[in-house]
């Protein structure tokens, strides 16, 4: 046997520990997963081939497109509310004349050490009818109605409004970062040239920036798309209404409360093709935008 | 051929460390796969309830040392507890050889092929024994699947109203005169008050809300209504549960609003009680000793009755909540844990026991003239709370397991909120008018019910 040949071995030989993991925890389960998605199940043991049938559920499933649709609004509110505010918390404590800069940075970020859980159970009093301390405090100050019910009928605002406390701290330190890696000489030569503060924001700041803006945005819908222990612990499940129902509470439910992990699967499948739709769509337009 | 003492020397990858863990993971693996499993002694028996669990352990301590049956409790918490018997039953996990289960978790439990549910069918035991019989026969409903019954009744109940007695005298209401809910709403406005002045009321008479399902359940129930018939099949759009609906929204909002929102089990909901907020609330036998543990700031303050009927001379009480023993179907000895669950379920100081913890009345019919029943409770102002639970005992309304339970409840919640917010938006607040349009919500509400139960193929089998 030659020298190649028995390094070509040794190469096979060190990537088989990663490609047996790989294969096992990831491969296996993906083509498990998609074989599940044609199969009514009964738990993993019990289970019956209906070939397409669970697609075409999906497809007249009210409750699948109302998930949907709730965690496509949660993600356009993260895009939308959540990154420009953290842009903004960011330049202002990017800025050398604001006092006590660190510690309101470690305020800001500070709601991004306690997890998920710890916020929905904090705004889950702070929510609560008459004796929330949002409608207390409004009640005190400006006569609002104590029993102004957030968690029944505003469930996506009180969502967004949580998330928003958690993630606008943690987001702003990635602008942050990347706000002062904006070259300076360029600030200057703008200013130089007449250009006022919102031209500069949009013709040198901005592109600067973009990198980490773009990846902060795929990281939101990723993290939208996740959701589930928010809505789940603030509203103990879908809320009323299923107001706060999200796509992956909705696969939990089917596969783990209703043991139909077939359905589940297919929940499963049918989102990640969606998503894939609207990342190849995303990528399309945005080369479209660079030409 | 390149061997593996080359790489050891040529420094690669392959470190010596790297070696001596791989060793260590293949000894402990082969230690693991080698050592003998430890055997079990005795039944395991898995509760959700802390009550339950302190009453069971001395009983299984004294079994221990009588000689008699080997009795290992667990409690779980009630989160816990349906993920482990669910994950048992579709994976082949440990499993306890005796679980109670919650009402709530029944249609999980029973979702599935009738041969896939992994509780042994108790139905021949039962009527060969004699069992049958002598328990409250309604209190085997959510129990039974397609007249199979899969478990032990643990209760059976009842439901009366509670009432703040000290805020009710000083209305000058005679409460316990209001023997409907049409004369109950009629009186009880009077309590509907701003105690700060603000213009916005501040009490109550009673606690309700859309979000209590739980609660709209019962009185749906004790309307005659329900979400399904006794053969699973889906009565949620039933004229009954329309009326009744279209009733209680007039209650949570409107002109003539008498309902506050108080949850139970929660501290928010516990102090708006203390505060005064709410004057009456359902409350089933449990909840008795719930309120005694969170609220003893009430005692002497609180007093039961029958609840008021739906129409004059109809039935004065619901049922709210459920707990059966069952026998997994991987148990090994499933006689040793049928005998003990019959000495735990059919045990007279057990059942005095859990009446005097927990303020449950036993299923069981022969003990239901036992003067512990009829000893005075402090907490509801020297009431015999057993004796008024027993009294409408018999006539608690039956309620049937569905696996589409949970999808018909979730159903219902959206009616009740749609309807409420129809009734704000139109200014529409008679009962009458809104008769009509709970019944077409109800209606999508059992159609989409009725689309899971099509689609599900094992249910579609159970069906001759």
């Amino acid at each position: 046997m030659n020298h190649h040949a028995a390094q070509s071995r040794a190469a096979y030989l060190f990537l088989t520990p990663f490609l047996a993991l790989f294969v096992v925890f990831l491969i296996y389960p993906l083509v498990q997963s998609l074989w599940l998605a044609f199969q009514q199940t009964h738990g993993p043991s019990i289970t019956r081939y209906v070939g397409l049938d669970n697609f075409k559920s999906i497809a007249v499933d009210r409750l699948f497109w109302k998930a949907f649709w709730n965690t496509a609004v949660f993600a356009l509110a993260s895009v939308c509310i959540q990154l420009p505010i953290a842009l903004g918390l960011a330049m202002l404590l990017n800025r050398p004349d604001v006092r006590g800069r660190a510690f309101f940075r470690l305020i800001f970020f500070s709601p991004a050490l306690v997890g998920l859980v710890f916020v929905a159970v904090l705004f889950g009093l702070i929510f609560e009818k008459r004796t929330g301390l949002l409608n207390v405090t409004l009640h005190a100050v400006a006569g609002f109605d104590p029993e102004f019910p957030w968690l029944q009928q505003y469930v996506m605002p009180a969502l967004i409004i949580a998330a928003l406390w958690l993630y606008a701290g943690f987001n702003m330190v990635f602008f942050l970062a990347a706000l002062q890696n904006v070259s300076r000489d360029l600030l200057e030569a703008a200013t130089v040239d007449g250009a006022g503060p919102l031209r500069r924001f949009l013709h040198v700041t901005l592109p600067a920036i973009r990198p980490v803006g773009s990846f902060l945005v795929l990281l939101s819908l990723i993290g939208s798309f996740q959701l589930f222990e928010l809505p789940y612990i603030l509203l103990g499940g879908g809320g009323p209404d299923n107001q706060g129902l999200t796509v992956v509470m909705y696969l939990y439910q089917a596969g783990f409360d209703a043991g139909d992990l077939g359905y589940a699967s297919a929940i499963g499948w049918t989102i990640a093709i969606l998503l894939g739709g609207f990342a190849v769509a995303q990528r399309y337009v945005s080369a479209l935008d660079e030409r | 051929m390149i061997r593996l003492r080359q790489y050891l020397r040529s420094g690669s990858p392959i470190s010596p460390g790297v070696v001596v863990i791989a060793g260590l993971m293949l000894a402990s693996a082969a230690w693991v796969a080698v050592r003998p499993v430890a055997q079990r002694d005795g039944l395991s028996f898995w509760v959700f309830a802390r009550t339950h669990y302190q009453m069971y352990v001395p009983v299984a301590d004294r079994w221990r040392e009588a000689g008699g049956h080997r009795l290992d409790v667990a409690l779980l918490s009630a989160d816990a507890l349906p993920r482990r018997l669910i994950a048992s039953m579709h994976a082949g996990t440990h499993m306890a050889d005796l679980v109670e289960i919650e009402r709530s978790m029944a249609s999980q439990v029973f979702s599935g092929p009738i041969d896939g549910i992994g509780l042994i069918d108790l139905t021949d035991r039962l009527h060969a024994e004699g069992l049958y019989d002598r328990f409250n026969e309604p209190s085997f409903a959510p129990w039974t699947v397609s007249g199979r019954v899969f478990g032990l009744p643990h209760d059976v109940h009842p439901v009366l109203l509670c009432y703040r007695a000290d805020l009710v005298e000083e209305a000058g209401i005679d409460i316990t005169s209001l023997t409907t809910w049409a004369s109950f709403k009629e009186a009880m406005r009077a309590m509907v008050v701003d105690l700060d002045g603000d213009g916005r009321p501040d009490r109550y008479p009673l606690s309700l809300s859309e979000t209590h399902l739980d609660q709209i359940e019962a009185l749906l129930l004790q309307a005659g209504g329900g979400l399904f018939d006794i053969d699973g099949v889906p009565t949620l759009a039933s004229d009954v549960n329309a009326a009744t609906l279209a009733e209680i929204t007039t209650w949570l909002t409107g002109p003539g609003r008498i309902a506050g929102d108080a949850p139970e089990f929660s501290a928010s909901g516990n102090r708006l009680r203390l505060e005064g907020y709410v004057v009456c609330s359902l409350m089933s036998d449990w909840l008795t000793s719930v309120w005694e543990s969170d609220l003893p700031q009430l005692e002497g303050k609180l007093r039961l009755m029958p609840l008021p009927a739906w129409e004059p001379g109809g039935r004065r009480t619901s049922v709210w909540g459920g707990t059966m023993i069952g026998i997994p179907k991987t148990t090994p000895d499933p006689e040793q844990a049928w005998a003990v669950a019959k000495e735990l379920y059919l045990s007279e100081p057990l059942a005095r026991e859990l009446y005097e913890r927990a303020g449950i009345i036993s299923p069981v019919r022969a003990l239901w003239d036992r003067g512990w029943y009829a000893a005075p409770r402090a907490y509801f102002g020297g009431q015999r709370t057993g004796r008024l639970y027993l009294e409408q005992a018999p006539d608690v309304p039956r309620r049937v397991s569905s696996p589409f339970d949970t999808i018909a409840k979730a159903g219902l919640q959206d009616v009740v909120i749609q309807l409420k917010r129809h009734a704000e938006e139109t200014g529409v607040y008679d009962a009458a008018a809104l008769q009509p349009v709970a019944k077409q919500l109800l209606e999508a509400a059992e159609a989409r019910v009725r689309w899971h139960m099509n689609r599900n193929v094992f249910v579609r089998e159970r069906s001759p």
